[in-house]
């Protein structure tokens, strides 16, 4: 006979509002096998967890069950309480009374009865539950940090100079990501690129990291500490180990007219470019959809020009795979743009403001290009119609953000102190010029922030509006801004030079495409899940896998640095052992029943099951049986469904234990 | 939901197989929202859908269940990549057959419920709930179960008789 | 009302002359690759003691290959012999088989399943006008009236891919596709109609276990409804686990079953258990356009997916 000992927690008043505790207690001490149930105002405190411990010697119990919260709240505690008082940590099972019974039920009569059903059930489980073993996995101490943004860079410098080699992998052709486009920062107001270079000549510089600029994920396999990532490195068409960076190609190429992408389309670049100056690797890229060659074959110019003969047409995708035994993702975001909608997409278009077509409503980071001394005009604010400076400029917020029946609920949450620097730097810039901010309400928690708002309005003498904006259009070369100002109850229409959109923050395009190869997962706007909200804020639900930055939600910088370095300080927790513990949940066959139909082979998604041979002693081959390697073995039991004889079995979740559950029912 | 409550003549036991990943943690967010729904429901918790097999289902209507739910995560947010896409077809199979051997199907429901879906999850179990309310117990599993089995009587008319002749 | 013929036509003749043909080639083919060592058996049919009845034959002298025959009778899937009946013979060779069209199918599906490779065996296919339904009288020829419901609608009558087929089809007479006519009667019922139906086939369920024992899939060698410890299926012959056994054995053939019927024939008490596997048969087609064949396929419908499969049924 078990015995069993049952610990029903009041969870203060949390789940004995609604439930009779006690009389779960009493109901359950009554079932066979159970030695002991009681209840407990906190079983997770100290005391709790005292009590817990003190139980396991005084009552021999050799299975507990913690009726509480939910075991993703709670498990790992009382398990360890468990193994403390040297009771195997995997004979101890919760029973979910407060999210699923306590938190969702009024009645008390009913909420008791269920509590006891669920309890009852667990009680079941326990008894049919099997002392398991730790699996122990070696740790390839090698991390890949994807995104060379910010977050990337941080995270990737932090984990290098502990000691440990980075992939560092970025999409673009060189580091440095949206804040390499950035003018000034706030609320400081120091030039972005002046702290931001520094931190990629460092990554460039850095003996433990390896830059795989123009590369994209294009495979992950494997799991924590053994992860088999495959990297394309798309053709970049210049041979990185022989360019110089001289640039002489760039100033040769004939084809100049193609806009940049880092300018927002403001300024042009030549086919073979270096996206920004400072670019890092300084290596140029042959845009293959607008080079010359490409298109007609004639041209060549670069190849003849370059001195290093570093050109390479020919030059084709490359993929390699790496060993990594951690992944920190730091995709970053884009701006939401107000053209049409995408296809498919839910998020609906601002029709209502041009559809994008107005040449002098831009958004907030075509506004830091114009603003930046390195941007297409040399920091001077020009319209970008007429290249005139404008003297009325209204920025309006909240475009996109916290708009649901635009589609998107959430708050960006940088607009807000982006917004008030624009108007900052537009006075500083045109002194007779006027400033205009249509916005909601001002969002300023941050060190110095209110402070710096509350400067753009007094001192600045930026006006700001309380109001949304319906529409806008242009009207002979000015654009008619129409909206409300709702703290006097007025229409208020100013006929503006330029428009400022802060647009909101998204995730990535394919950012749910890089998930799924991840095995990550995201919410409805493709923004990164973290694996609890409070507690576990960069780390993911797939172990091994970190996040840092914008790609988690909407971030300013001092954040996203801070949650890179959090992730970092992850992955170096886990690099600081040669081996990691695993949870025991993994499949195991049963070689005698086996049949060698290999079905559990087909349907495993790890790739985790393999053909082994059993020989008799003289070596003649007796049977071929399935074999699940635990150390691949991802744990999700599709195997056992699959398995026509039942002969391979999920630790933790066998069919022992589930039966025992609906038999009780 | 703060209405008083309805009382019903009868109460259906509704069995939830769900996923630990999505559907387990969209519960706990129905819990930690504070949202309501009928106490009718038992979740028995697995790591992914793949893992659950038919015969549980089978089992679960055997052992008394009036309605039988299975939830997952949706297409594309598998913790094991494809588990819920192995069970899908799975299920859309065991479906066929319960329905050809003449099983009510409006008695087992499917769904994905992700982990942010608190909200739809209290829809899943109150429709579900509300619909197996109206439709009566599931009598057939159960009449197949008492079938053939000694009721436990001493005085049936059986009995009686064959005591009488004895 | 199972395998036997339902007598929904007049009863005409099948021209059954090919059979003679049939048992030749298999007799001089049997004797060739036995005496040239490219075989160590062959699995086939010979005559049974009584007249017109057949019975399954493993012949490995080349003197015998003469016993070997085709006819009408021959009714059982051989396919069986090369798994869990052969479990524990010592493999020596290659062993050849006679295979009708549906036999092949199962060795094609067990071929899928790793339990057999078609590098090890050889096999005799054999042109079939069809066997006898089970209620046949022995000494009648091959009628539409007593011919077996499989072969009413049997699409596999030359079986392609095999190493040598024998003989060639004669015409056939018009068959009532009775097993299809049935099928549409039941999926018109209402569901509860539907479970009133099974709910008499399956009481009348022994549990004498036949149809797993003559099943070429089901090969396990401990059977999940055999296991107490959990026990998913009550063993004794009882309503509720009669039901729960029968809806078990369909699932586990799902995308796997060749449909021979064999199980069908076997049951003593004549319950149309091939209604079940055709069900399933039928779901796999419309679902994923699975259909057992006569090459392997290296996944079935339920050991693999696709991204868009059918969710409609999913809230």
């Amino acid at each position: 006979m078990s015995r069993i000992g049952v610990f029903v927690c009041h969870c203060g008043e949390n789940i004995s509002r609604t439930v009779d505790v006690e009389r779960v207690a009493a109901e359950i001490g009554k079932l066979p096998g159970v030695a002991l149930a009681t209840d407990y105002k906190y079983m997770c405190s100290d005391p709790g967890q005292g009590l817990l411990k003190k139980a396991i010697a005084e009552h021999r119990l050799d299975g507990l069950v913690v009726a509480a919260c939910s075991p993703r709240m709670h498990e790992k505690t009382f398990r360890n309480a468990a193994k403390a008082a040297g009771l195997n940590p995997f004979l101890c099972e919760m029973a979910n009374i407060r999210e699923h019974c306590s938190w969702v039920h009024e009645d008390r009569e009913e909420a008791t009865a269920k509590a006891i059903d669920i309890v009852r059930l667990m009680v079941e489980r326990v008894k049919k539950d099997k002392a398991l073993q730790p699996i122990t996995v070696p740790i390839t101490k090698r991390a890949l940090v994807i995104g060379g943004g910010i977050a990337g860079i941080q995270a990737a410098l932090d984990i290098a100079d502990c000691g440990h080699q980075v992939l560092l992998v970025e999409r673009e052709p060189s580091i440095g990501g949206h804040m390499a486009q950035l003018s000034e920062t706030f609320p400081t107001l120091d030039c972005s690129q002046c702290i931001m270079t520094p931190k990629m000549v460092d990554v460039a510089n850095h003996p433990n990291i390896t830059l795989h600029t123009w590369s994209e994920i294009e495979n992950v396999d494997g799991y924590i500490g053994n992860f088999q990532v495959t990297i394309r490195k798309k053709a970049r068409s210049v041979d990185m180990d022989k360019c110089t960076g001289c640039g002489v190609c760039m100033a040769k190429c004939p084809q100049k007219k193609i806009k940049s992408t880092f300018d927002r389309g403001l300024g042009t670049r030549p086919a073979i470019y270096v996206p920004f100056p400072q670019a890092v690797p300084n290596t140029p890229v042959i845009d293959r959809e607008n080079c010359t060659y490409f298109k007609s074959g004639k041209c060549g110019v670069c190849a003849k020009v370059c001195g290093p003969g570093a050109v390479d047409y020919d030059q084709q995708d490359e993929l390699i795979t790496e060993p990594v035994g951690a992944i920190v993702v730091a995709t970053g975001f884009e701006l939401y743009t107000i053209n049409e909608k995408p296809k498919g997409s839910p998020i609906k278009g601002y029709g209502e403001f041009g559809h994008g077509t107005i040449p002098d409503v831009i958004d907030g980071m075509t506004f830091e290009r114009l603003a930046s001394a390195s941007g297409p005009t040399g920091g001077k604010i020009l319209r970008p119609s007429d290249g005139r400076e404008p003297k009325q400029v209204v920025f309006v917020q909240c475009v996109g953000s916290r708009a649901r029946e635009k589609g998107i609920s959430y708050c960006s949450k940088v607009c807000c102190m982006y917004t008030a620097k624009h108007t900052m730097l537009y006075k500083h810039k045109v002194h007779d010029g006027q400033a205009y901010v249509f916005f909601m309400d001002a969002r300023t928690p941050g060190k110095s922030y209110d402070e710096f708002w509350r400067r753009a309005v007094e001192e600045e003498e930026a006006v700001y509006i309380r109001g949304m904006v319906s529409r806008l259009y242009q009207k002979g070369d000015k654009i008619v801004v129409m909206g409300s100002d709702i703290s006097v109850g007025v229409q208020v229409e100013i006929e503006a030079d330029l428009v400022v959109l802060a647009t909101a923050v998204q995730p990535r395009q394919g950012a749910d495409a890089l998930a799924q190869k991840l095995g990550i997962s995201y919410d409805t706007y493709n923004f990164y899940s973290e694996a609890h909200a409070k507690l576990k804020p960069v780390e993911c639900a797939t172990a091994g896998i970190y996040l840092a930055g914008a790609c988690q939600g909407p971030k300013d910088i001092p954040d996203t640095v801070s949650q890179a370095s959090a992730a970092a300080a992850k992955v170096m927790t886990l690099f600081s052992r040669d081996q990691l513990e695993r949870e025991p949940i993994v499949a195991r066959v049963n070689e005698r029943n086996c049949v060698a139909c290999f079905y559990c082979k087909k349907v495993c998604p790890y790739g985790a099951v393999e053909e082994k041979e059993i020989r008799d002693r003289q070596g003649n081959l007796v049977r071929v049986v399935a074999y699940v390697n635990p150390g691949v073995c991802g744990g999700c039991g599709t195997c056992q469904a699959t398995c026509p004889s039942k002969s391979v079995e999920l630790e933790g979740y066998t069919d022992e234990q589930v039966m025992a559950m609906i038999e009780a029912l | 939901m703060h209405e008083t409550k309805e009382k019903h003549d009868f109460e259906p036991k509704i069995v939830a197989f769900v996923c630990t990943w999505c559907t387990y943690a969209g519960a706990d967010l129905a819990g930690t929202s504070r949202l309501h729904y009928p106490s009718n429901v038992r979740v028995l918790k697995f790591p992914c859908t793949g893992r659950i097999d038919p015969v549980f289902i089978l089992r679960a209507f055997q052992r008394g269940a009036d309605g039988v739910l299975v939830s997952g995560c949706h297409p594309g947010d598998c913790h094991y990549m494809a588990g819920n896409l192995h069970a899908r077809r799975r299920f859309a199979a065991f479906r066929g057959l319960l329905d050809f051997v003449g099983v009510d199907l409006n008695r087992l429901q499917f769904s994905w419920v992700s982990a942010a879906e608190g909200g739809k999850w209290v829809e899943v179990v109150t429709d579900l709930t509300e619909r197996i309310r109206a439709m009566g117990p599931m009598e057939e599993f159960k009449a197949l179960e008492t079938e053939e089995c000694w009721s436990g009587e001493l005085n049936s008319p059986e009995l009686q008789e064959a005591y009488n002749n004895i | 009302m199972n395998s036997t013929a339902q007598k929904l036509e007049t009863s005409t003749p099948i021209d059954t002359s090919c059979y003679a043909d049939v048992t030749d080639a298999i007799r001089k083919e049997a004797a060739r690759i036995l005496a040239d060592g490219t075989v160590t058996a062959v699995v086939g049919y010979k005559a049974g003691r009584r007249a017109g009845t057949t019975m399954p034959a493993i012949v490995t002298d080349p003197a015998e290959a003469g016993g070997l025959i085709f006819s009408p009778a021959c009714v059982n899937n051989l396919a069986l012999y090369l798994t869990k009946a052969k479990k524990d013979v010592v493999k020596k060779g290659r062993i050849a088989i006679v295979a009708k069209g549906c036999d092949m199918r199962a060795l094609a599906g067990l071929m899928g399943e790793s339990q057999i490779k078609r590098e090890e065996i050889f096999i005799i296919g054999v042109v079939c006008a069809g066997v006898k339904g089970s209620g046949a009288v022995n000494s009648e020829p091959l009628t539409t009236g007593n011919l077996a419901r499989k072969c009413r609608e049997c699409t596999v009558r030359t079986p392609e891919g095999a190493d040598l087929v024998a003989g060639t089809m004669p015409s056939l007479p018009e068959l009532t596709p009775v097993e299809a006519l049935e099928m549409a009667r039941l999926e018109a019922m209402t569901p509860a109609e539907r479970w009133a139906f099974w709910k008499e086939q399956f009481s009348r369920c022994v549990r004498c276990m036949a149809c797993r024992q003559v099943c070429p899939f089901c090969y396990c060698e401990q059977c999940l409804c055999d296991k107490n410890r959990p026990q998913a299926v009550e063993s004794t012959p009882r309503p509720a686990g009669n039901m729960a056994w029968h809806i078990v054995r369909a699932m586990h053939l799902a995308g796997r079953c060749a449909g021979c019927a064999e199980c069908e024939r076997v049951c003593p008490m004549e319950i149309p258990l091939n209604l079940l596997n055709r069900k399933m048969a039928l779901e796999m087609k419309e679902l994923y356009g699975f259909e057992a064949g006569l090459a392997p396929q290296e996944k079935g419908p339920l050991s693999s997916y696709k991204e868009d499969d059918d969710q409609s049924f999913i809230k």
